[in-house]
């Protein structure tokens, strides 16, 4: 074998976990004015496509990760959980703004007061809307809980939380039978 | 008012006479339009409220529709703007008000025009068959206050769930609602789901609370 070349040991797990966080696909469920600043957290300006995630699937089947982004009346409730059902697992959620995770101003008989009554919801978001950044931020706390995840050895303690080099769990295994751990 | 109380009032302006308002506007004094109501209808009319120039006609329920039917096809008012439903709950005799906005665009007048409606017989000819803008606004107002429109080809609710059983905008509606009458999806994934929103698209037909129009296949 060339001295050039190597091989790569990791774990399923972090495999996994890597292409999923890097691959997140929102399923964009604007519902009112902070779908807005969701469609500039996809734009350019803030370019979420440097987290993998710049491709909005509006089939449900395509996405992973749900971002109910502004308030939903009893009515849409429905509807939107219709959609989550429809979701491929694993799949994670995205309560964007104040509506969408309290109810926010919409105090009253028509708004559901925040969807974590009727889903399960993966990280809140404040702000009404959030700034884009906020979006990304959140997006950047799904993909660190994805990277946590054990999805293959069902019999895995979870541990203290990794770093995302360490999650990785990559060894290079040289040639000459040397093996560096924690980084490329 | 003692002195250590040291509040600081914006000045308000003392109120003028109609005549010397500066909002008072030439579009909306309608004094002939009435006229010829009155003139056509001699009981229509039950009363004219003048504020800032404005001319607010009340007319009587049972020759609405006739006086609506003239203002299209005689007095020129065409357009119809808004139409909406008030709650005078414990303010007004007559409970309901539906006031309509007209526009006369060839004269360049503005007409508004309030119907009274009762609380125990809260219904109103519907105006569909003259100005189609009037038909989702007319599903909003029989959905938030109740007021049933005679003749409405679909009177459905406009917001509401089709099975949801009360008027809101009603004052003595609570504002968070009443619990249990807007059901949600099951909380666990195991659970049935409630309320099809897209039961049509499975052939299906949600329950309905109204008596749904004959199907004219001929129009």
């Amino acid at each position: 074998m060339d001295s050039a070349t190597g091989y790569l040991t990791t774990t399923v797990d972090a495999v996994v976990n890597w292409a999923r966080s890097n691959s997140l696909m929102p399923m964009p469920m604007g519902l009112a004015c902070c779908a807005i600043e969701m469609m500039a957290f996809g734009g350019p300006k803030y370019d979420v496509g440097r987290f993998g995630s710049e491709a909005m699937r509006f089939s449900p089947r395509q996405a992973d990760l749900m971002i109910v982004a502004g308030w939903c009346s009893y009515k849409m409730a429905h509807a939107i959980r219709r959609v989550w059902d429809q979701m491929a697992d694993p799949k994670w959620c995205i309560a964007m703004g104040a509506c969408a995770s309290s109810g926010g101003m919409h105090r009253c008989y028509g708004v559901v007061q925040g969807i974590d009554n009727f889903m399960p919801v993966d990280v809140y978001i404040p702000g009404c809307p959030p700034r884009p950044e906020a979006v990304i931020h959140a997006l950047m706390d799904v993909q660190e809980k994805v990277r946590n995840e054990y999805s293959v050895a069902k019999d895995y303690a979870s541990g203290p939380k990794k770093s995302a080099v360490e999650s990785m769990n990559l060894g290079i295994l040289t040639s000459d039978g040397r093996t560096t751990v924690g980084g490329v | 008012m003692p002195d250590s109380l040291n509040f600081h009032f914006t000045p308000v302006d003392k109120a003028r006479p109609d005549e010397q308002n500066a909002h008072a506007k030439a579009s909306t004094d309608v004094t002939d339009v009435i006229k010829a109501i009155q003139e056509r209808f001699p009981e229509a009319v039950t009363e004219v409220v003048v504020y800032a120039g404005e001319h607010t006609v009340f007319i009587a329920g049972e020759v609405f529709l006739n006086v609506c039917t003239a203002l299209k096809e005689e007095l020129g008012f065409t357009y119809l703007v808004d139409l909406a439903g008030v709650d005078r709950f414990q303010e007004d005799a007559p409970r309901y008000e539906v006031y309509y906005c007209f526009v006369n665009l060839q004269a360049g007048k503005r007409l508004r025009i309030k119907v009274r409606v009762e609380e125990d017989d809260a219904v109103l000819p519907s105006i569909t068959g003259l100005f189609k803008a009037a038909d989702w606004n007319e599903r909003e107002c029989f959905d938030m206050l109740g007021i049933r429109f005679e003749g409405h080809p679909d009177l459905r609710r406009m917001f509401m769930p089709e099975d949801f059983t009360y008027h809101p905008q009603r004052k003595e509606f609570p504002l968070l609602g009443i619990p249990g009458s807007l059901p949600l999806p099951p909380r666990t994934p195991e659970g049935e789901l409630t309320m099809d929103p897209f039961a049509a698209a499975r052939s299906g037909s949600p329950a309905k609370s109204y008596q749904e129009p004959a199907e004219n296949d001929e129009n």
